[in-house]
C-alpha cells in the first residue's frame, strides 16, 4: 500500500525580526553571524500560541476538502514543546476550531524536535495498518519559543506550525515504508525544564545530532540493500535548529563516511542540501516543525521534472532520532504551490529593534497556567492592524477559568 | 601514543578546520574558541580527532572541557583505556 503525506502547509507567523539586527542590539559577536546562516526569525504576536500556529498551518488544508473527505480524518496528533496544559492535549481545540468529525482519536506527543517525526510515523502505521481503509490522518506540528538563557539561541528561536494529511494517497511525500534507522538514548543537551525557560549545553547537543545522524544513517543502510547516502537521495532534509548547523553535519559525514574532500562536498552541498534551507533560513528554528519546514523548503525551491527521493534526519533533544525517506512525486510542486508559502513569508511583517522589544515583554505575560485574562490588543494594535486583522486567522481572544478562547480575526 | 602525539592530531585538525590559524598558534595552554572556532569548528576538531585516533569518547565528557590540555588529557585517556 502507498502511503505518505497527502496535502502539507506550514505557517510561520505575522510578523519577523532580521537576525543580523538582533546580532548587534544584543551586542553578540559577529563573526558568530556567519555560522549561523540565518536570515530573519518569525515572532510571535501576544495572542498567538502552540493553538493558533496550528490551526492556521492545518485551516487551509481543511478548507480544500471535500465534506466527505474532511469527515475521515480520524486521528490528529500535535506534536509540540510548548503545551498549554499537563492533561488537556492542544489536539482538542484544534480539532474543535476546525470542525472535524467526533469520530476521532484525538492527542498530543512530546519528545523535543522529533516530536513532528514521532507524530508522523505515528500516522503513517496507522494507515499503513489497514485498520480504517480509506482513513486519513491530520499531524500538527506546532512550538513557541520560549526564553533561552543562551544569548545565541536568540537569533534562532521562532515560532510555528506544519500540517500534514496523512493517507494512502500521498500526493507530497510517499514514504519508503519501513526504510528507517534509529538512535536514541538518555543525554540532557537542550530541554524546557520550567514552564518559561528552554535552557541546556548548545556544544553537546550538536554532538549529539552529529552522532545520530551518522549512527540513524549506517542503520537505515543496514536495512536498506544498496543504500548510499552519496547517491540513493536526490535531496536531503535535515533538522534545523540553525543552518550552519545543517551544513557542519552533511559535511561531518560525507568526510567520516565517504572520506570526500572539501571542494566535493561543497558542491553536493549546493545541489542537495541547500534547497531544504530556503525557508528554515528566513524562519528559523521551529523546534518539532522545523524538519518539515525543510522538506517544503525542497518542493517549493528544487528541480522536479521528475520524482526524487528525499533523505530525512530527525533529531529532537533529550534524545531520538531517526533516519528515513520517501518519494516526492512531480505532481508536488503544483499542489504545494497552492500555499503560496513564499509569498507570506515575504509579507510577515518586519519588526524594529523597539517593537521586537515590546513583544517580547508582552510575550512574556501569558506564562504557562494563567485561569482568567482576557487578551488586550491595545499594547500591539499597530501590529495586529498591519498583520492579523480582517485575515482570517485564529488568535487567541482569552483565558476564561483556564479554558483558552479563540476567535478568527 | 603520548600525549605529544595526541596533540599533534588535534593540531593537524586545527589547521584544516581553521585555516587562518598558524601551527605556531595552536598551544597546549589555549582554547578553540581563543583560535576564533565557532560551535560547527569546534565539533569538527573534536570529531575529526576521535576519527584520526580510532576513539569514541562519551559526549557528556567532552562537552565538560574547555581547553586543549583538557582535550589532550581526555584523548589519552580514552586511547590508554581501550588499548
Amino acid at each position: 500500500m502507498r502511503v505518505g503525506i497527502e496535502a502539507i502547509n506550514l505557517y510561520a507567523g505575522v510578523a519577523c525580526m532580521d537576525v543580523l539586527t538582533i546580532f548587534k542590539h544584543r551586542e553578540l559577536q559577529i563573526d558568530r553571524f556567519d555560522n549561523l546562516m540565518m536570515n530573519k526569525k518569525s515572532v510571535g504576536l501576544p495572542n498567538e500560541d502552540a493553538v493558533t500556529c496550528a490551526v492556521n498551518a492545518a485551516v487551509k488544508l481543511i478548507n480544500n476538502m471535500d465534506p466527505d473527505e474532511k469527515d475521515r480524518i480520524e486521528m490528529v496528533i500535535t506534536s509540540t514543546e510548548s503545551g498549554v496544559d499537563f492533561g488537556k492535549s492542544i489536539s482538542t481545540y484544534i480539532h474543535d476550531y476546525l470542525k472535524l468529525n467526533s469520530a476521532c482519536r484525538v492527542f498530543e506527543v512530546k519528545q523535543a524536535c522529533f516530536g513532528g517525526t514521532a507524530a508522523l510515523q505515528q500516522a503513517v502505521n496507522y494507515v499503513a495498518s489497514g485498520v480504517s481503509p480509506g482513513g486519513k490522518v491530520l499531524v500538527i506540528a506546532t512550538d513557541i519559543a520560549r526564553h533561552a538563557n543562551l544569548n545565541y539561541a536568540e537569533p534562532t528561536q521562532s515560532i510555528g506550525a506544519v500540517a500534514m494529511l496523512v493517507s494512502d494517497n500521498p500526493q507530497i511525500l510517499e514514504m519508503d515504508f519501513g526504510a528507517i534507522g534509529q538512535h536514541s538514548y538518555e543525554v540532557m543537551d537542550t530541554c524546557r525544564p520550567e514552564t518559561e525557560l528552554e535552557t541546556g549545553n548548545p556544544d553537546l547537543s550538536l554532538l549529539s545530532y552529529l552522532d545520530c545522524l551518522e549512527n540513524c544513517y549506517k542503520r537505515y543502510e543496514e536495512k536498506v540493500e544498496d543504500s548510499d547516502f552519496r547517491h540513493t537521495f536526490d535531496y536531503l532534509a535535515f533538522h534545523t535548529p540553525f543552518c550552519g548547523m545543517v551544513k557542519g553535519a552533511h559535511r561531518k559525514v560525507m568526510r567520516s563516511l565517504y572520506r570526500t574532500k572539501p571542494d566535493v562536498i561543497d558542491i553536493d552541498f549546493s545541489k542537495r542540501v541547500k534547497p531544504s534551507l530556503s525557508y528554515c533560513q528566513d524562519v528559523g528554528n521551529v523546534y518539532s516543525a522545523t524538519l518539515y519546514f525543510a522538506l517544503c523548503g525542497i518542493i517549493d525551491n528544487a528541480d522536479f521534472d521528475d520524482e526524487k527521493r528525499v533523505g530525512m534526519f530527525s533529531y529532537g533533544s533529550g534524545c531520538s532520532s531517526e533516519f528515513f525517506s520517501g518519494v516526492v512525486p512531480h505532481s508536488a510542486k503544483e499542489k504545494l504551490a497552492e500555499m503560496k508559502i513564499k509569498d507570506r513569508l515575504e509579507q510577515r511583517y518586519a519588526l524594529n529593534t523597539e517593537e521586537y522589544e515590546s513583544l517580547l515583554k508582552l510575550n512574556a505575560e501569558w506564562t504557562f497556567g494563567i485561569k482568567d485574562r482576557p487578551v488586550d490588543i491595545a499594547p500591539f494594535k499597530n501590529i495586529y492592524e498591519k498583520t492579523m486583522a480582517g485575515k482570517g486567522l485564529l488568535a487567541l481572544a482569552g483565558i476564561e477559568d483556564y479554558h483558552r478562547k479563540y476567535q478568527w480575526t | 601514543m603520548d600525549k605529544s602525539e595526541v596533540f599533534d592530531v588535534i593540531r593537524d585538525n586545527i589547521e584544516e578546520v581553521l585555516p587562518r590559524v598558524t601551527r605556531e598558534q595552536i598551544r597546549m595552554d589555549g582554547s578553540l574558541v581563543d583560535l576564533g572556532a565557532n560551535s560547527i569548528d569546534r565539533m569538527e576538531v573534536v570529531t575529526f580527532s576521535m576519527e584520526d585516533l580510532g576513539i569514541k569518547v562519551p559526549l557528556q565528557s567532552l562537552a565538560k572541557v574547555d581547553n586543549l590540555a583538557g582535550l589532550v588529557d581526555l584523548f589519552h585517556k580514552h586511547l590508554h583505556e581501550s588499548a
